[in-house]
């Protein structure tokens, strides 16, 4: 029995992702204790250091507008689906490469005996009260299912959520208008989403996360303090200036913010 | 009535109250742990559990994912206090710190 991380690095003009990906391997060596497989289909230079490497041709190359980055950029999103088949471990945890590993808090995960398990609920760090809607998804306000974070046993559970989002995926046009999506892009939270009410049968019943997915979003200015330190700025109610430390995992909505902080890291 | 001065103070109660939400959102997760199998959160909630099974020893408990796992009373009490302690000073640490910052 193996386990590990999985994390596709898919660059585009702005974002190098597969820089992103080296830096949050350290990461996950040094909180988790796990090695981790990268998908990609760049060369990888000698100096990064994964425990795998998974070639693959980018699907999905759509383009999306970042808030903190000048121009629209290509956005490879369609291989996620395909993590099931390419893991090379038994038990994979699928991470975003934007997704900050500041803590050992996933470790809980490892330790419990589910199939499958994903965020069901993402939250601001800075408490922003729109930030609830993207907890759903569609006219019908479908419950949304994060696929940032992913933790699959082999099993037919797994497979069969997975076989389901590459089914939507690939018939994307017909699942947009089933749920009546106005965004015309392909997301994975959606297909997971829409995969797991399929397989577990419309209960909406599904094992989750038992903790909210912080996030930090385009708008709010993310600067690293430290090992493992962060800061974030943001403008309150009352419009004032104000700013909080994190030190706990979480998703860097900020592609360019997060880059930064990876260059600066060297 | 300075109703600027209610409009301000409105406005900072509210930023309060948002920031104690998301410290609890963040305790939330820290106060999780895995044990047998099971997912659990270290609290008052499982300690009263535990303790009205009126004995020691191995109990079946439903976990968070409501499955039920047999646990070991005496390891599964001690790992939750102990998470339990721990991440409530931190958390007590960040709310006075919260608390300065007003």
């Amino acid at each position: 029995m193996t386990t590990g991380v999985l994390i596709f690095a898919f660059n585009n003009e702005q974002i190098d992702y597969l820089a992103m990906a080296n830096w949050s391997a350290k990461n996950i060596r040094r909180h988790l204790g796990l090695p981790v497989a990268v998908v990609t289909d760049l060369p990888v230079p000698e100096s990064y250091q994964f425990e795998q490497i998974i070639h693959a041709v980018p699907e999905g190359d759509h383009q999306r507008k970042f808030d903190d980055l000048s121009e629209s950029v290509t956005w490879y999103n369609g291989n996620r689906v395909d993590a099931y088949s390419l893991s090379p471990w038994s038990t994979t945890l699928v991470l975003d490469a934007d997704y900050v590993v500041a803590t050992d808090q996933l470790k809980s995960l490892l330790g419990c005996d589910q199939d499958f398990v994903a965020h069901h609920r993402a939250y601001d760090v800075c408490g922003h009260p729109n930030f609830d809607e993207h907890n759903t998804f569609g006219q019908y306000r479908m419950p949304m299912w994060w696929a940032t974070v992913m933790l699959f046993r082999r099993s037919e559970h797994a497979r069969l959520i997975f076989e389901s989002m590459q089914m939507i995926r690939n018939h994307w046009k017909h699942y947009k208008a089933l749920y009546n999506i106005g965004r015309t892009t392909y997301r994975n939270d959606y297909a997971l989403s829409i995969a797991l009410g399929t397989v577990n049968g419309h209960t909406l019943n599904h094992a989750g996360i038992p903790w909210g997915l912080a996030t930090v979003t385009h708008n709010q200015k993310l600067t690293q303090l430290g090992p493992d330190q962060y800061r974030v700025e943001f403008t309150s109610q009352d419009g004032k200036s104000k700013w909080i430390q994190l030190a706990q995992d979480f998703h860097a909505m900020g592609k360019g913010q997060l880059g930064a902080i990876i260059d600066s890291a060297g | 009535m300075d109703t600027e001065n209610l409009i301000a103070h409105a406005r900072a109660r509210f930023d309060h109250a948002t920031a104690k939400r998301t410290l609890r959102e963040k305790y939330q997760g820290k106060l999780t742990f895995a044990y047998r199998g099971g997912m659990w959160r270290a609290g008052p909630e499982l300690h009263s559990t535990i303790f009205t099974c009126g004995r020691i020893g191995e109990v079946v408990l439903l976990d968070l994912y409501e499955n039920p796992v047999k646990i070991d009373t005496k390891e599964l009490l001690g790992l939750s206090q102990e998470r339990f302690n721990e991440q409530m000073n931190a958390w007590l640490i960040e709310y006075e710190e919260l608390n300065k910052n007003r």
